[in-house]
């Protein structure tokens, strides 16, 4: 795909990418609060994750648990989601190459599509596994996922930079 | 023993000599650490949330505090047996970093605070629950110095 790493060239060389790139202290400013985001999203994950694995909150109902939890994955995400692309501007033209950053995106589409498929399938039918101990198979498989891919982007990030 | 003694003493072990001569292992125990303060992190904000009164309303807080306590106790395992590992490769360049020494002074009163904290609210009565301003303040403090924590950490690597 040379036409999209033309297109990393050009942002590569905007005010916005390079401003980011060249100052001392920006880049970890921005990469301070990206972790802070992935610590939101990943840790309102987990808790949701782990109720469904029947390790803690047994007691409460599955949906109290995820409405209480959403509203904080999605401040995560906004700001995990702001902060990563500005990262992504500021090395565009070398994240390009970079093998671990394709897999953090990849990993991210698939761990965004877990839960879109988890919603549209066995959550539907929330209200009658709701208060169970022990939830459904495809909801702690959802889970299992859920955690491994989580893993997956946080090991992929890291790796971004000892790739450079 | 002095902490300078402790260091050096570190520094010659077999397992800080492992961690040196491996091109991998830092960036693997990096990652495990990292790992870890993704989940207790998360839980850590919550729990801080619940306290001020933002999050997980709908529940009793010495509930919340219970349930999360598992989390946070094994986070802070985890993250002080990778820790101790990361700063085997290298106690001597540790030693003179002025934000890791700021880190570990926080880190020693903010695990002391938290967790007398924590451990205090979970054993309140659930049925009877009431927030209070010293709770909310507790609540505030306790994030604030993780939160530093997280940047005195992000320092390390810039001094």
């Amino acid at each position: 795909m040379p036409y999209l790493y033309h297109i990393c060239q050009w942002i590569y060389g905007t005010w916005l990418s390079t401003s980011i790139r060249e100052s001392t202290w920006v880049f970890p400013i921005i990469e301070s609060i990206h972790t802070l985001g992935i610590v939101l999203v990943v840790g309102t994950v987990a808790v949701f994750d782990l109720r469904l694995l029947g390790v803690i909150m047994k007691r409460e109902p599955v949906s109290r648990v995820a409405h209480q939890v959403l509203p904080w994955t999605w401040t995560g995400f906004a700001v995990m989601f702001i902060t990563g692309l500005l990262l992504s501007i500021a090395e565009s033209a070398t994240n390009y190459h970079n093998i671990a950053f394709r897999v953090k995106l990849l990993l991210l589409l698939l761990a965004g599509l877990n839960p879109l498929i988890f919603h549209l399938t066995i959550y539907r039918s929330v209200n009658t596994w709701d208060v169970a101990n022990v939830t459904p198979v495809r909801a702690r498989a959802a889970a299992t996922c859920s955690i491994v891919l989580w893993t997956g982007i946080i090991i992929a990030g890291r790796m971004i930079a000892y790739l450079h | 023993m002095s902490a300078l003694k402790l260091f050096h003493w570190l520094a010659q072990t077999h397992i800080a000599i492992a961690m040196r001569d491996s091109t991998w292992a830092f960036a693997i125990v990096e990652i495990g650490h990292l790992i870890a303060l993704a989940i207790f992190g998360g839980a850590i904000l919550l729990l801080d949330l619940r306290l001020l009164g933002f999050a997980f309303t709908a529940q009793p807080a010495p509930r919340v505090a219970r349930e999360f306590l598992s989390i946070t106790v094994a986070g802070v395992i985890v993250m002080f047996l990778t820790g101790s590992l990361l700063l085997a490769s290298g106690p001597m360049r540790y030693y003179y970093n002025t934000p890791f020494r700021i880190k570990m002074w926080l880190f020693f009163i903010a695990s002391l605070f938290h967790f007398t904290l924590q451990i205090k609210v979970a054993r309140q009565n659930p049925q009877q629950d009431h927030s209070s301003p010293g709770r909310k303040a507790a609540g505030a403090i306790s994030l604030l110095l993780w939160l530093s924590i997280g940047v005195a950490g992000r320092a390390i690597g810039y001094f």
